[in-house]
């Protein structure tokens, strides 16, 4: 079994410190792994992130991210990514890492994605070449997903996104919105490509539990809609009897190359 | 600037988007007899007076009904088993 610990849409501003690190400081007694699905800052700004790189420092599981739409929103992403990798997080976009746990493997591709609706009220690559401009983007991040998906071949599977892959979990958004949620074009991928659990953020009034067509679980863990400092979920297809504890399964600081596998920590 | 509703609906949920102080993207902003009302949750008190303080500086002359709450954090719940 692994345990993973999820969270998105934090929103760190500069005046957040301390906001969630008593939450976060426990979580090594629940979860082998950490993940955030986008939107780890207000609006972009470096400080911002460097205010929820310290508070990260509490957590003593690896911690892997994909940034979000308010990450990007002060052009300043890459410096958002290096002030959370100086802190050991693990970032992705349209990259994928594998890490060995309790006997296991877990495959991790993460990619923002992007928006453009859900079947039977999607947009299409059609007319102005900035509404082309505006699928193409999902597009392409959908196949590098799908892309970096298939070529995992670890025990589980984990795609993390920050827009929504499936219309089940915005619900209780406005319906207008919707396609500024999410894309049924990455649900397409991953069930394309196969995955045990889908993690996703961005609808903060939406709902927490979907399924993709083909029956993948998807979770939104946003923030403003779980009000908890985190979701738990067991991976545990394998019905895994013999797992050890997160004290002998973890010792080591994760590995910041993305291409590089983590060290063996079970 | 117009201050017919749903103009000021529309300027004033672009404003709290692209506002450094705010940056939220769900406030729900309603106006009726000349009062704004603001509904929706938010992470902090700074957060809920940087709202209205975005609103008062677009629009001084509309009383503002600040609505908004401040959502706690929890514990998290118990872990949910994907085994299939």
């Amino acid at each position: 079994m692994i345990r993973v610990g999820a969270i998105a849409d934090v929103h760190f501003s500069t005046n957040s410190a301390g906001r969630l690190a008593s939450y976060w400081s426990e979580m090594h007694n629940s979860v082998d792994i950490f993940v955030i699905a986008g939107d780890l800052t207000t609006h972009g700004d470096p400080e911002e992130v460097k205010i929820l790189a310290n508070e990260l420092e509490v957590v003593q599981v690896p911690i892997i991210a994909i940034l979000g739409n308010h990450d990007y929103d002060s052009d300043k992403e890459a410096q958002v990514r290096i002030e959370l990798e100086r802190k050991g997080v693990i970032v992705l976009e349209g990259e994928s890492i594998t890490i060995p746990m309790h006997g296991r493997t877990l495959g991790i591709s993460g990619t923002k994605g992007f928006g453009g609706g859900f079947a039977g009220a999607c947009a299409s690559a059609f007319g102005e070449p900035e509404m082309k401009a505006f699928i193409h983007h999902t597009e392409q991040l959908s196949a590098k997903l799908q892309s970096e998906l298939s070529a995992l071949k670890t025990d589980y599977k984990l795609a993390l996104t920050h827009y929504a892959p499936v219309k089940d979990t915005v619900v209780g958004e406005r319906l207008e919105i919707y396609p500024f949620l999410g894309s049924y074009l990455l649900a397409e991928a991953i069930d394309s490509a196969g995955a045990d659990l889908v993690i996703h953020g961005h609808a903060h009034h939406g709902t927490e539990k979907g399924v993709t067509a083909r029956d993948i679980p998807v979770r939104n863990v946003a923030l403003p809609l779980l009000r908890r400092a985190y979701a738990i979920y067991n991976l545990d297809k394998f019905k895994d009897q013999n797992l050890i504890s997160i004290e002998e399964a973890f010792h080591a600081t994760p590995d910041t190359n993305k291409s590089a596998d983590l060290t063996e920590v079970a | 600037m117009n201050t017919d509703y749903q103009y000021v609906v529309g300027h004033l949920q672009t404003a709290l988007a692209t506002d450094p102080r705010v940056n939220m993207l769900d406030v729900k902003v309603m106006v009726t007899n000349n009062k704004i009302h603001l509904t929706g949750h938010v992470s902090s008190e700074n957060r809920r007076l940087a709202v209205e303080e975005v609103v008062m500086e677009l629009f001084p002359n509309l009383e503002i009904k600040n609505e908004l709450t401040m959502f706690e954090v929890a514990q998290p719940a118990k872990p949910e088993v994907i085994s299939d």
